[in-house]
C-alpha cells in the first residue's frame, strides 16, 4: 500500500502531465489496489470511453500494468478470464525525476543518444521505426545508421530496454501451502512470498537475455541497406530501412517490439553514488574507490531492487578494477584487504580469496543517519543523542539506561521519549513487575521499517507541497503580466 | 434528549444551541514559515529545470492529455459564452493529432478491452509540437533563417508587408460607415429626383 501523501503526489504529477480524468483513474487504483475495467468505470464514474483512454495513455506511460488471470466462476460456470489493471507507483514518481536521468545520459553519452532518450521519455513506449522517423523530424538527420549506432550504445549502457509483455497471465497462487524453505539456502535466504505486484512485474518483464538484446535480424538489416545505399541515396534508405523491420517477425506477425526507459537502471547508479559518496565522507578515499570497484563488477548481476549482498567476487578481479580508477592506481592488495575489512565485507575462503559486500547495512547507516539530522532540527541535541542510541542498539532499552548512557536528566529523558513517541518516531512497551511493590518499566525501541516509511511519505508531502507552490507561482506570475 | 433545544433557550449548558459569531481568521495559502533560511539564486541545475518544464510543455499539448470533451460543450452552451473570432480561427487552423499516431493500438501491443484495429496512418506525424508558438516566435524565427541565407530575406519581408497591408485594409474596413469620396448618402436608386418639368405621368 502506498502512504497518503505517495497517493496525493502521484495523481498530481498525473493530472498535472495527462488531465483530470487520468489522475481520476490512478488515484482509484492507487487506493483500491487491482481493479478490472469494470470497477474502474464503476468507481471513477466516468464513460466507458474515458476509461479506456485513460487506460491506453497510462499504459502507454509505463503507469498502469495489466495482467490477466483467473477467477474462479459462480455456480455451474467455468473459471473465466479477467484483465485486471494494477499501478506502478514507482514509475509514476519517477516522472519527476526524467531530467535527472537526462542529464545523466547526456553526460555519458552525447547529444545524439539524449534526442532517443528524450523520445522514450516523452512518449513512453515507441517502436524503432517510430524513433527512426521521429528523430528525423526533430533532428533533420536522415542517416539511419548514426541512429542505430546511437540506440546500440544506449542498450549496452541498459539506458533503455524491452517493454514488458501487455498481459501477463499470472497463474493462481496456492495460498494454503507455506512456502518451502529450500535447502541449503545461502546464508538464510527464505523463499519470499512476493506480492502480488511484484508477481506481476515479474511475469511481464521479458527474460534476462533478451531485454536488451536488439531484434537478430538487427545485423541481417545492415547487410541489406549496405548492398541498397550504393544504388538508392536519401529518401528511399529510410523506407527500405524500414521495411525490414516489420517483416522480421516471420509471416503474419508483424508486431514490432516497443523500447522504454530502463528505471531500475538508473536507480542502481543514483543508489551506487550515494553509496560512494557516503563511504568517501564516513572512511576514507580508498574505502570509496574499492567500493566503486566492486559496485562496477556486481553492476550486471543485480536483481531488481532488492540489493542485499553483491555476489561473491575474487580478489583478484577487485583489484584488477580498482587500478582502473582514479587514485587507485597507488593500492596493492594489502591497501584493499584493509579497506574491505573497513566495508565491513564478509570473506569465504571457498575459492580463494572472495568477498561480498553488504549493500543493505550501508544503505541502512546512510538513511538513519538522514533521520537523524531531521531530529536534531526538530527536537534538539539530547533528543538526537537519545534517538541515535536507540537507532544504533536496535533493540528495546528501559528509560533509566538511555538516562544514563546519554547523560540527560531523567525526567527530560521521559519528556523526550514521550515526544518522539507521539510523532510516531518510537515504539513503546510498558512491563509490570510484580515484586514487593507493583514497578512499571518503560521500554522504548526505534522500529526502522515503519520509521523509513513515515519518513518517505513526509518527503513525498513535501515535495508535493513545492510543487503547488512553484504552480501557484507561476499562476500569480501571469496574471501579474496580463 | 429531546428537550436538550428547548434547554438550550433557558440558557442550557456548555456551548450547545447558543450561536457565537464566527471569528473571522485570515486564510493564508503559505504561510511564512519560520527559520527556513533564504535560498541562494543559482542557475546550476537550470537545464534540468528546463527539460522538466519542456516535457510537461510536451505532454500538456499532446494527445496525451485527455481533455474531457464534455465540458468543452458545456462551456460552449452557457448563455454567457460569446463565440470569439479567435476560437473559430484556432479551431480552424488546430491540427489535431490522435493517440494512434504515437502509439500502438493493435490487440497484440495492448489487452483485448483496450485494444483498436487501427487504420495504418496515412497522414504525416507531428513529432514536435509547435502549436503553442506564438506568431510572433514564428516571426523571429524565419527571420533568423532569413539572416542565415541572406538573399531570401528582401522577398520575405515584402510579403510580410503585403500581409500586413492587407490585413490592415481588412481590419480598416468600417462597413458602412466609411464612405467614400463619392458616395451621396441621398442618393437613392429606387425612388429617383423626378425631373422638374414632367409631373407625374398618368396614363388614362
Amino acid at each position: 500500500m502506498v502512504s497518503p501523501h505517495g497517493i496525493l503526489l502521484a495523481t498530481h504529477i498525473i493530472s498535472s502531465s495527462y488531465g483530470e480524468q487520468c489522475s481520476k483513474v490512478c488515484d482509484c487504483l492507487l487506493r483500491h489496489g487491482i481493479l478490472s475495467l469494470a470497477q474502474i468505470i464503476r468507481f471513477t464514474e466516468l464513460t466507458k470511453e474515458s476509461v479506456v483512454n485513460c487506460l491506453r495513455v497510462l499504459f502507454n506511460q509505463n503507469c498502469v500494468q495489466p495482467f490477466s488471470s483467473q477467477r474462479e466462476g459462480g455456480f455451474g460456470e467455468a473459471p473465466r478470464i479477467v484483465t485486471q489493471y494494477i499501478v506502478l507507483f514507482d514509475n509514476i514518481i519517477h516522472k519527476l525525476r526524467a531530467p535527472k536521468f537526462m542529464q545523466i545520459v547526456s553526460e555519458e553519452l552525447g547529444s545524439d543518444c539524449l534526442n532517443i532518450f528524450h523520445g522514450l521519455i516523452q512518449h513512453g513506449r515507441l517502436s524503432l521505426n517510430r524513433i527512426i522517423e521521429r528523430n528525423e523530424q526533430t533532428t533533420g538527420k536522415t542517416d539511419v545508421q548514426v541512429l542505430k549506432e546511437s540506440f546500440n550504445r544506449l542498450l549496452n549502457f541498459r539506458f533503455i530496454e524491452r517493454c514488458p509483455s501487455p498481459e501477463p497471465f499470472l497463474a493462481p497462487q496456492d495460498n494454503e501451502e507455506p512456502p518451502v524453505k529450500k535447502r541449503g539456502a545461502r546464508r538464510g535466504e527464505t523463499q519470499e512470498v512476493l506480492t502480488v505486484e511484484q508477481r506481476v512485474l515479474e511475469a511481464a518483464t521479458p527474460m534476462e537475455s533478451l531485454r536488451f538484446l536488439v531484434d537478430v535480424d538487427f545485423a541481417s538489416e545492415e547487410k541489406v541497406e549496405e548492398t541498397h545505399a550504393k544504388v538508392t541515396l536519401g529518401k528511399k534508405r529510410k523506407s527500405e530501412a524500414m521495411v525490414p523491420d516489420e517483416d522480421v517477425m516471420g509471416a503474419g506477425e508483424k508486431k514490432e517490439v516497443l523500447w522504454r526507459v530502463n528505471y531500475e537502471e538508473f536507480v542502481r547508479r543514483l543508489r551506487d553514488k550515494a553509496c560512494i559518496s557516503y563511504v568517501k565522507t564516513r572512511l576514507n578515499d580508498e574505502a570509496s574507490i574499492v567500493l566503486s570497484a566492486i559496485l562496477e563488477l556486481s553492476k550486471n548481476s543485480t536483481v531488481r531492487h532488492k540489493v542485499v549482498e553483491s555476489a561473491y567476487l575474487s580478489i583478484n578481479a577487485i583489484y584488477d578494477e580498482v587500478i582502473k580508477k582514479d587514485g587507485g592506481i597507488g593500492m596493492d592488495f594489502d591497501h584493499i584487504r584493509a579497506s574491505l575489512a573497513q566495508l565491513g565485507c564478509t570473506c569465504s575462503s571457498a575459492d580463494g580469496e572472495a568477498y561480498s559486500i553488504d549493500l543493505k547495512g550501508i544503505t541502512d547507516k546512510a538513511q538513519s543517519e538522514e533521520v537523524e539530522s531531521v531530529v536534531l532540527k526538530r527536537y534538539g541535541r539530547e533528543a538526537y543523542r537519545i534517538f541515535r542510541l536507540l537507532s544504533k542498539a536496535g533493540r528495546f532499552l528501559e528509560t533509566d539506561k538511555i538516562s544514563d548512557d546519554t547523560f540527560v536528566e531523567k525526567k527530560d529523558t521521559l519528556k523526550i521519549l514521550y515526544k518522539l513517541w507521539k510523532d510516531d518516531l518510537l515504539d513503546m512497551e510498558k512491563i509490570m513487575l510484580n515484586g514487593g511493590k507493583q514497578v512499571a518499566f518503560l521500554l522504548w525501541r526505534v522500529n526502522k521499517g515503519p520509521l523509513f516509511e513515515k519518513f518517505r511519505d513526509e518527503m513525498y508531502h513535501a515535495a508535493l507541497n513545492l510543487r503547488l507552490r512553484i504552480i501557484h507561482e507561476q499562476e500569480q506570475a501571469k496574471e501579474v503580466r496580463l | 434528549m429531546s428537550y436538550r433545544g428547548r434547554g438550550g433557550f433557558r440558557g442550557g449548558r456548555g456551548g450547545y444551541g447558543g450561536f457565537r459569531p464566527a471569528k473571522q481568521v485570515s486564510f493564508e495559502l503559505f504561510p511564512e514559515i519560520e527559520g527556513l533560511g533564504k535560498a541562494e539564486y543559482s542557475t546550476e541545475h537550470f537545464k534540468l529545470i528546463q527539460w522538466g518544464h519542456e516535457i510537461q510543455k510536451f505532454w500538456k499539448n499532446s494527445p496525451y492529455y485527455v481533455k474531457d470533451s464534455s465540458q468543452q460543450d458545456e462551456l460552449r452552451d452557457q448563455q454567457s459564452y460569446i463565440e470569439r473570432y479567435s476560437d473559430r480561427k484556432s479551431q480552424a487552423t488546430k491540427v489535431t493529432s490522435h493517440l494512434s499516431d504515437y502509439m500502438e493500438l493493435g490487440p497484440s501491443y495492448l489487452p483485448a478491452e483496450l485494444a483498436r484495429g487501427g487504420k495504418k496512418r496515412k497522414r504525416r506525424v507531428k513529432w514536435q509540437v509547435a502549436s503553442d508558438l506564438r506568431e510572433q516566435d514564428l516571426f523571429e524565427k524565419l527571420l533568423q533563417k532569413d539572416q542565415e541565407q541572406g538573399d531570401k530575406k528582401e522577398d520575405e519581408d515584402e510579403e510580410e508587408d503585403e500581409e500586413n497591408i492587407e490585413e490592415e485594409e481588412e481590419y480598416s474596413d468600417e462597413g458602412d460607415y466609411e464612405q467614400g469620396e463619392y458616395f451621396d448618402d441621398d442618393e437613392d436608386d429606387f425612388n429617383k429626383p423626378e425631373s422638374d418639368d414632367e409631373g407625374p405621368i398618368y396614363d388614362f
